[in-house]
């Protein structure tokens, strides 16, 4: 795996898991009404900032040879055409999410402003999970990259 | 309409100095081992500048490396 691959595969992983977190939040405050305890629950931000660091002095850092470089002319189109993919899922995303909102409280409804930052993470989340699973698709199938 | 295919020799000629490994090929024009793959496998044409750089590697023209075949469709 190059450096782009194995920056997209970490990607999806670390958003995979901020999204479980996230929802593991908003049941517990938002539905059980119960602050979250336990060994994990305290200390999930240290150990995911542990991961980070651990993870970025090895697995990313770790080239397939010396001379190899951190991304070359491929790469940079396929980062291009994810990051396009990504812009219109956040479209995408913001929209159904006004005409779902609308369709859930009515016109004239409201909302608790706490949905939001939700609403926004989900969505950013989202968006680079979108861009890390296009760059992974693109290698994975080759494609026919530069050939149009 | 007519359908432009750019083939290559990148694999015959790496067998052929040496059998080459598609990394040090990768390594010596400044690019990633999967780009070399993806050239080879015809699933990606390379630049103008990168395969000038490939031909330059191998001390043979471009036309030698890489061929144009018009195909119609």
């Amino acid at each position: 795996m190059n450096k782009t691959q194995k920056g997209a595969v970490f990607c999806v992983a670390s958003c995979l898991f901020a999204a479980g977190v996230i929802a593991y939040l908003f049941v517990s405050l938002f539905i059980s009404k119960t602050w979250p305890t336990g060994f994990l629950a305290k200390y999930w931000s240290l150990i995911a900032y542990i991961a980070v660091v651990v993870a970025s002095f090895t697995f990313l850092r770790k080239k397939q040879s010396p001379a190899e470089p951190d991304s070359d002319e491929r790469d940079e189109l396929i980062k291009k055409r994810a990051v396009l993919v990504s812009f219109v899922s956040v479209w995408i995303l913001l929209i159904a999410t006004t005409v779902i909102l609308n369709f859930i409280v009515g016109e004239t409804g409201s909302i608790p402003v706490y949905l939001f930052p939700f609403i926004n993470l989900g969505i950013f989340i989202t968006a680079m999970l979108v861009y890390s699973a296009a760059i992974l698709v693109q290698y994975g199938w080759g494609g026919k990259d530069g050939k149009e | 309409m007519a359908k432009s295919e750019i083939s290559n020799q990148i694999r015959k000629l790496r067998f052929e100095n040496g059998e080459m490994t598609q990394q040090q090929l990768a390594d010596k024009v400044g690019v990633t081992r999967q780009t070399i793959l993806a050239i080879e496998a015809d699933k990606y044409s390379p630049s103008l500048i990168l395969a000038f750089r490939i031909a330059k590697a191998f001390g043979l023209p471009l036309g030698e490396v890489f061929q144009y075949e018009e195909e119609r469709t």
